[in-house]
């Protein structure tokens, strides 16, 4: 039986766990310390290790969950600055077997898919294996474990570190228990945000797999504009700070929320993972897990009473992801970080499922003080912007799977100080008890995310001063096309989430482009005013935004549409972006080129919970006019059909 | 180091994970006394979830718009499943609006749908309980669309009980799409004939691949 083949190997690997990978982790970091330069193991700021459970310890929780079908629970309190912010280490490269090939290795377990492209051109140079499974983990140490899906068992997984030119391939493992007591579903198909990626491994919605099985990703870690540029593609198009995670259709926020996330890093030149002066380095802080650190924020809540051992997060089979009461760090609560009076870099990552993060950073004198972004959703700005008292906006607005890279420079506050990260939304701490004094002044302990704690003088010489250009942009790309995406909250309707009227359907395309070409998009909330900010998500490329518009006094008289002005982190002339915040009635126009592979590609809101109620849409690049053309006829006749209004000017009259 | 070690250590003569799999049951589900079309009462768990895979739709009998289109949708995927409907698949359409739709008129209203079909009940009850049901069913954290009893009404709910599986689709999706989504949730399969089922599916995207580079249907 192949059932207790996979057993025995499972037993086998995991006996044998602990001395591989010493060994490798050592070799790397020989590796590492002799020059190569990007991997560096992350000990020194990990205090508390987390217990992670070997495969086959982890029990089930017990059904039903605290207040399965009543108010949601308020979790217990806990203390804040506890605990020591952990940073997830960086995977280890692993041999596969079976090795990983071009054609889907379906015989020997590998998920069906398409080929992957470019492979021949692009084999893949490392490889790792991220096996889903059941874990605990301890998220406050006021708290027991809770039960969780993660990868490898660690959450957040740990950090894929990788080269622009080197490819990678990520076999993801599905090992999760089936059935489950959980609310996830045992079904994943993993998605890298947002990497130039084929379509095969691009993590489509629908290309879930079954526990037992698992699916070979295959990353080229090349540039966009390959076929244009030969070789690395258009080094103006990197992007450098990933994240993967699950992309189940309909059930990606619950299977998000048990913890089926990590953090995915490209290295290139200007951003080399150290700080020596090499050709092209900006020489921003940059040794991960020193001075380069995750802050991987999500939203959580537990149930008071433990079970089984344990507080379990709360769910609700069948009710999507909860709304948190509790906000955690790389998955502490309230958690602390030790660091020096030098620069360093923090990779600001929201996995949501739903929240809306707007942080500043606070003094010990209770004011704001400055921390640069140099880079959002992966991509270098032209020139780096602060968020201070004195910018508007005056938080940094961390929208689901946002990504701020931003430079925080704690020379300027005495050793002994504590800084903060403050968050706009008030969490839970005390559960209902006395609320706790001010750790500043003006500053409630309720609305603080993570504490920094500036203990000395820094060890490691601090990088030079953040320079004022840091990257040219690629060019904006032409206008060949025009195309709009509504964003539509139905009220009175079934399926009330929508986009250009329908709900999402995978075998469903809505739109089709032609590989090598470029165009406008148009991307517009109709809900209210003051309804839900869609955060917008188009896989595949980055996108330039030209203008954002807002509609005022709609279905009045005087309804009418103003300019709404453009941060210096979304302008075209600064920023490349990945997620476009939508909020009621506001519109954006970006350009976008689809380049390098074909396939289908998604665009959602990246809000979990509306995406899995079908706010969703597939859109497809395609490789001849031939094939643009009938599927273009086909999606006319598709809306026809379902009685949508027409999208393409040809199916008007 | 050490410690990982042991735990290793034990978990070779453990199962993959502990069978402590149960279905929430009537704690969930309720065991209200609810009524089908044809007037007979029944208990929501022990009569029609228990053990089941089932489909579970909110409608009413005066609902406008699109309401007609997703009951018709419905019908098409029984007849799509027919073989197994009744059998080893149900399909429950609750009216939200108890009061009004009694079961004569929830029985008018399906033979209009032409939806008198083998394995599919229309039912009602008492408010509250329907309420109940839908509220644990069909619960949307937003409490404006909570509320908005149309906003529920093409959402199709699919479970199966025996291995507590809960899925949902949106009938207004193709048909192909839907009974995608039914059989996410049947009865498992061995690792066996999974992979079969893959190798056949392989040979589906390989011809695909050829034509379009990519997986495109499938």
């Amino acid at each position: 039986m192949p059932k207790k083949k996979e057993k025995g190997k499972k037993a086998k690997r995991a006996s044998g766990i602990s001395g591989s990978e010493i060994t490798r982790r050592t070799m790397l970091k020989i590796s590492a310390a002799a020059g190569a330069g990007t991997v560096l193991a992350p000990m020194v700021l990990t205090s508390r290790k987390s217990t992670v459970l070997a495969q086959g310890t982890v029990p089930e929780p017990t059904t039903p969950l605290c207040n399965q079908t009543g108010a949601a629970p308020v979790s217990p309190a806990t203390t804040p600055f506890a605990d020591m912010m952990p940073v997830p280490n960086a995977a280890v490269p692993k041999n596969l077997n079976p090795a990983p090939t071009k054609v889907a290795n379906v015989a020997g377990g590998e998920a069906p898919r398409a080929d992957h492209q470019r492979w021949d051109e692009f084999p893949p140079d490392v490889n790792y294996r991220l096996e889903a499974r059941a874990s605990e983990f301890q998220f406050h140490s006021d708290l027991l474990p809770s039960y969780i899906w993660a990868f490898n068992g660690k959450y957040p997984a740990e950090t894929v570190l990788n080269n622009y030119g080197e490819s990678s391939l990520v076999r993801f493992k599905n090992s999760l228990p089936d059935p489950t007591n959980s609310f996830g579903t045992p079904q994943i198909t993993i998605h890298l945000h947002n990497g130039h990626t084929a379509s095969e491994s691009d993590g489509f919605a629908q290309d879930f797999f079954d526990t037992g099985f698992f699916k070979d990703n295959h990353y080229a870690n090349r540039y966009a504009g390959i076929d244009t540029f030969g070789g690395l593609g258009d080094p103006r198009e990197a992007m450098h700070t990933f994240w993967f995670h699950d992309h189940r259709a309909a059930e990606t926020a619950n299977n998000n929320y048990l913890g089926l996330n990590g953090m995915y890093i490209a290295y290139d030149p200007t951003d080399p993972g150290h700080e020596f002066d090499t050709p092209g380095s900006l020489r921003l802080p940059g040794i991960y897990g020193k001075t380069d650190i995750p802050l991987i924020l999500s939203e959580k809540r537990f149930c008071a009473t433990p079970s089984n051992g344990r507080n379990e997060l709360f769910q609700v089979v069948g009710a999507g992801a909860p709304a948190g009461d509790k906000w955690t760090v790389n998955g502490k609560i309230q958690p602390k970080m030790h660091v020096r009076r030098r620069k360093y870099r923090f990779r600001i990552l929201n996995t949501g499922p739903a929240k809306i993060f707007n942080l500043k950073l606070i003094g010990p004198d209770g004011l704001q003080k400055p921390m640069t972004i140099v880079a959002v959703d992966a991509n270098f700005l032209h020139q780096p912007t602060d968020i201070s008292a004195t910018s508007t906006p005056n938080t940094l607005d961390v929208f689901v799977a946002m990504r701020f890279d931003v430079i925080i420079d704690f020379s300027q506050f005495p050793v002994g100080s504590s800084v903060y990260m403050r968050e706009n939304q008030a969490q839970n701490v005390t559960a209902g008890g006395p609320a706790l004094p001010d750790p500043a002044p003006g500053l409630s302990m309720v609305n603080v995310l993570m504490r920094f704690d500036v203990i000395g003088d820094a060890v490691i010489p601090d990088t030079p001063p953040i320079p004022s250009t840091l990257v040219d942009l690629p060019p904006i790309p032409p206008a060949q096309n025009n195309f709009t995406w509504a964003f539509q909250l139905l009220a009175g309707q079934p399926n009330p989430f929508r986009i250009n009227g329908l709900p999402f359907d995978p075998n469903r395309v809505d739109h089709a482009v032609l590989k090598g070409s470029s165009e406008e998009w148009h991307l517009r909330n109709d809900t209210l005013p003051g309804n839900w900010v869609h955060p917008v998500h188009i896989h595949f490329e980055e996108g330039r935004i030209l203008e954002r518009t807002r509609r005022i006094n709609v279905g009045l008289p005087n309804e009418t549409t103003i300019n709404v002005p453009l941060t210096p982190y979304e302008d075209a002339s600064n920023a490349r972006r990945d997620v476009y915040p939508l909020p009621g009635q506001e519109s954006v126009r970006l350009r976008l080129a689809f380049r390098d592979f074909v396939g289908r590609y998604l665009i959602h809101c990246h809000n979990m919970n509306h995406e899995d109620a079908f706010m969703m849409v597939r859109w497809d690049i395609v490789e001849t006019m031939a094939q643009l053309q009938e599927t273009r006829r086909e999606i006319a006749q598709r809306r026809r059909e379902l009685g949508a209004p027409p999208l393409y000017k040809e199916e008007v009259g | 180091m050490k410690r990982r070690t042991f735990f290793s250590g034990l978990a070779i003569d453990k199962p993959p994970h502990e069978p402590h799999i149960a279905s929430p049951g009537p704690a969930v589900f309720t065991n209200a006394l609810v009524r089908t079309h044809e007037n007979k009462q029944v208990r929501f768990y022990d009569d029609l979830i228990k053990g089941r895979q089932v489909l579970i739709n909110l409608m009413y009998a005066t609902c406008e718009g699109l309401c007609p289109q997703v009951t018709s949708n419905l019908v098409k995927v029984h007849q799509a499943l027919k073989d197994r409907m009744g059998k080893d698949l149900f399909m429950y359409s609750i009216t939200v609006k108890p009061q009004e739709d009694d079961p004569a008129a929830l029985k008018e209203y399906a033979d209009m749908h032409r939806a008198l079909l083998p394995g599919w009940t229309f039912l009602t009850g008492e408010p509250y309980d329907i309420e109940t049901i839908r509220y644990r069913l069909f619960r949307m954290d937003h409490i404006a669309i909570d509320l908005d009893l149309n906003a529920h009404t093409s959402w199709v709910r699919i479970i199966n009980d025996a291995t507590n599986r809960w899925l949902h689709v949106s009938p207004l999706a193709s048909l192909n799409t839907v009974l995608q989504h039914i059989s996410w949730a049947n009865p498992p399969k061995s690792f066996q004939e999974k992979l079969e089922e893959n190798k056949r599916l392989q040979k589906q995207i390989d011809k695909e691949v050829k034509q379009y580079g990519y997986r495109r249907t499938v």
